[in-house]
């Protein structure tokens, strides 16, 4: 019955056809690029190794990236419900699990692209304003470096997941995208509160799992909420991600095929 | 003519907490037929036709198409399908062209020639690059039938079709359903409330009631010799022509209506101006199908 790959070109098409996906992708160029330069200027020298700005730049434009791959993430299937398309769509020789998947594949596929161009351009721009002295432990930093862009990328992948699960079961893309962003900006207050030292049962919350980074030695020093708690390792908190991922995901799946379309 | 079925409905229910939106419709489409599905609002017009293309899910009962069990081989079934639903909804963002492409990948077998083919058929090719925001009703429409035929597919289903079209659309809608099902032998399931519409489109109806299949009717049936249909007659004393008829005819001011075979009429006029009844005019009174529909639903309301 045809293949896949046809499903995913469908789905990339309605994503990369229109003009917002494009002025997102150049507003995340933009700021990648311009911030180093901005660091540039405001440290006025370039001996510093760059790495640093890169790591800064990354962290701060993975902000934005996050809202942009939401954004995706949520109008994948809310927009088609909005739109009236759903039931043109879903009148295929297709399973609506094939459907979905080929429409998360593509949300995926887009945020990978979207991080890779954040951490190639953050990157260039340092790498032509800043020190690439080859120094001794330059190896060390850099692995240092790519592991925190690492749980930054399963940070967002797991936002992905929880705006999709939402756009899916409610239909409705701007819930998707504000449930989404709420959890990115208060995971910080709901560990501060639900804090896993206080309470036995908050190490299994989604919050207290999510910011990886700070199972990193050298993140000690990044402000109030660093530090793992006592019995929590980087295993056990991705293990936990993993179980709430895999809800995620069946909730989405589940929804989805047994929802009758209607309106 | 016994031909397998193209659609074939049987015991279909629906179910919506305890309310049954359809119950219990049994029903067979033999193919090359313009099939009209008929029933006032809230009838469960639209409900049966989203259980057909697997929008909503059957609670009791099964769809056959072309054999496939819309239940168990949704795959198979849907890809002999296609559909509108209600409005033509497409992506605005894409031009035509970029839409047809993106159900013509859908769909095995539909190569760049059948889409060409299929957007001369509609007659859209001279604004199909456009962007589908900048077209009018009239041409999503077009549109929306372009999508729908580009597989080829053996039963096309249309859920309110005339929605929002103006007369000369429909018109053209209608000329180009006959034109499908008379060259393509393509099977047409239509659902509407606009019985006129209806009257001039399809074959054969289905009237459908609080979720209750009525009455099946064919259309098209040549009206045989011996069948009784209801003869006008105009005349200048109505009094006088109904006793010549023994009291079995109704008088409406000057003209009298009677229940004949055709072969009876020349005789009849025959009696009445042997008689000295002036007749000025005689004619046969086709009841339209709106009459016949209110007099199977009753007229009744939403219930």
């Amino acid at each position: 019955m045809g293949s896949f790959g046809n499903l995913l070109l469908n789905e990339n098409m309605k994503v990369f056809r229109r003009v917002r996906t494009w002025i997102m992708l150049a507003i995340l160029v933009l700021i990648s690029l311009l911030m180093p330069v901005l660091m540039r200027e405001g440290m006025g020298s370039s001996d510093t190794l760059f790495w640093q700005p890169a790591a800064t730049t990354v962290q701060i434009a993975f902000f934005l990236n996050t809202i942009f791959c939401v954004v995706i993430a949520a109008e994948t299937v809310a927009g088609e419900f909005t739109w009236g398309t759903i039931k043109l769509l879903l009148i295929r020789p297709w399973s609506r699990s094939k459907i979905l998947a080929s429409k998360y594949l593509t949300v995926v596929g887009f945020s990978i692209l979207s991080t890779l161009l954040v951490i190639g351009m953050a990157m260039l721009s340092s790498y032509i304003l800043f020190s690439h002295e080859v120094s001794v432990d330059s190896s060390i930093i850099a692995a240092d470096v790519f592991t925190r862009w690492g749980y930054l990328y399963i940070d967002l992948f797991i936002t992905l997941a929880i705006a999709f699960m939402v756009s899916s079961v409610f239909r409705s893309g701007a819930l998707a995208i504000g449930l989404s962003l709420f959890i990115m900006f208060t995971q910080n207050i709901f560990s501060l509160i639900f804090n896993p030292d206080r309470y036995e049962w908050a190490k299994y919350v989604l919050f207290n799992n999510m910011n990886l980074s700070k199972y990193m030695n050298s993140s000690s020093d990044m402000g109030l909420m660093n530090g793992a708690s006592e019995g929590m390792t980087l295993g056990f908190s991705l293990a936990v991600l993993a179980a709430y991922y895999v809800i995620f995901m069946v909730i989405s799946w589940v929804v989805f095929n047994k929802r009758d379309v209607a309106g | 003519m016994q031909q397998e079925p193209v659609v074939r409905l049987q015991g279909v229910s629906k179910i919506i907490s305890s309310r049954s939106l359809v119950s219990d419709l049994t029903l067979d489409i033999s193919p090359g037929q313009v099939f009209g599905f008929l029933g006032p609002n809230g009838a469960g017009k639209t409900t049966t036709i989203r259980m057909m293309v697997g929008l909503m899910s059957i609670s009791k009962g099964d769809i056959f198409i072309s054999g496939h069990s819309v239940k168990n081989e949704f795959e198979e079934a849907i890809a002999q399908v296609g559909a509108i639903v209600e409005n033509p909804e497409m992506y605005k963002f894409l031009t035509g062209y970029q839409n047809l492409v993106h159900f013509a990948r859908m769909s095995p077998g539909v190569t760049k020639e059948r889409i060409a083919e299929t957007i001369e058929r509609v007659g859209l090719t001279a604004r199909i690059h456009d962007k589908v925001k900048t077209y009018s009703l009239g041409m999503r429409q077009r549109l929306g039938v372009a999508q729908a035929i580009l597989h080829r597919p053996k039963l096309l289903v249309l859920d309110e079709p005339t929605n929002g079209l103006d007369p000369q659309g429909i018109r053209e809608l209608r000329d180009y359903l006959r034109l499908l099902t008379h060259e393509e032998g393509i099977t047409v399931f239509v659902s509407s409330h606009l019985l006129s519409e209806m009257e001039l489109m399809c074959d054969t109806v289905a009237i459908i009631q609080n979720g209750k299949l009525i009455d099946v009717r064919n259309l098209r049936d040549e009206q045989g010799s011996d069948a009784l249909i209801e003869v006008a007659f105009e005349v200048d004393d109505a009094e006088r022509a109904v006793e010549l008829m023994e009291g079995e005819a109704v008088i409406q001011g000057k003209v009298i209506v009677l229940s004949l075979s055709r072969e009876q009429i020349p005789a009849v006029n025959a009696k009445l101006v042997r008689e000295g009844v002036q007749v000025y005019a005689i004619r046969s009174v086709t009841r339209t199908l709106e009459d016949q529909f209110l007099q199977v639903t009753g007229g009744g309301g939403i219930g």
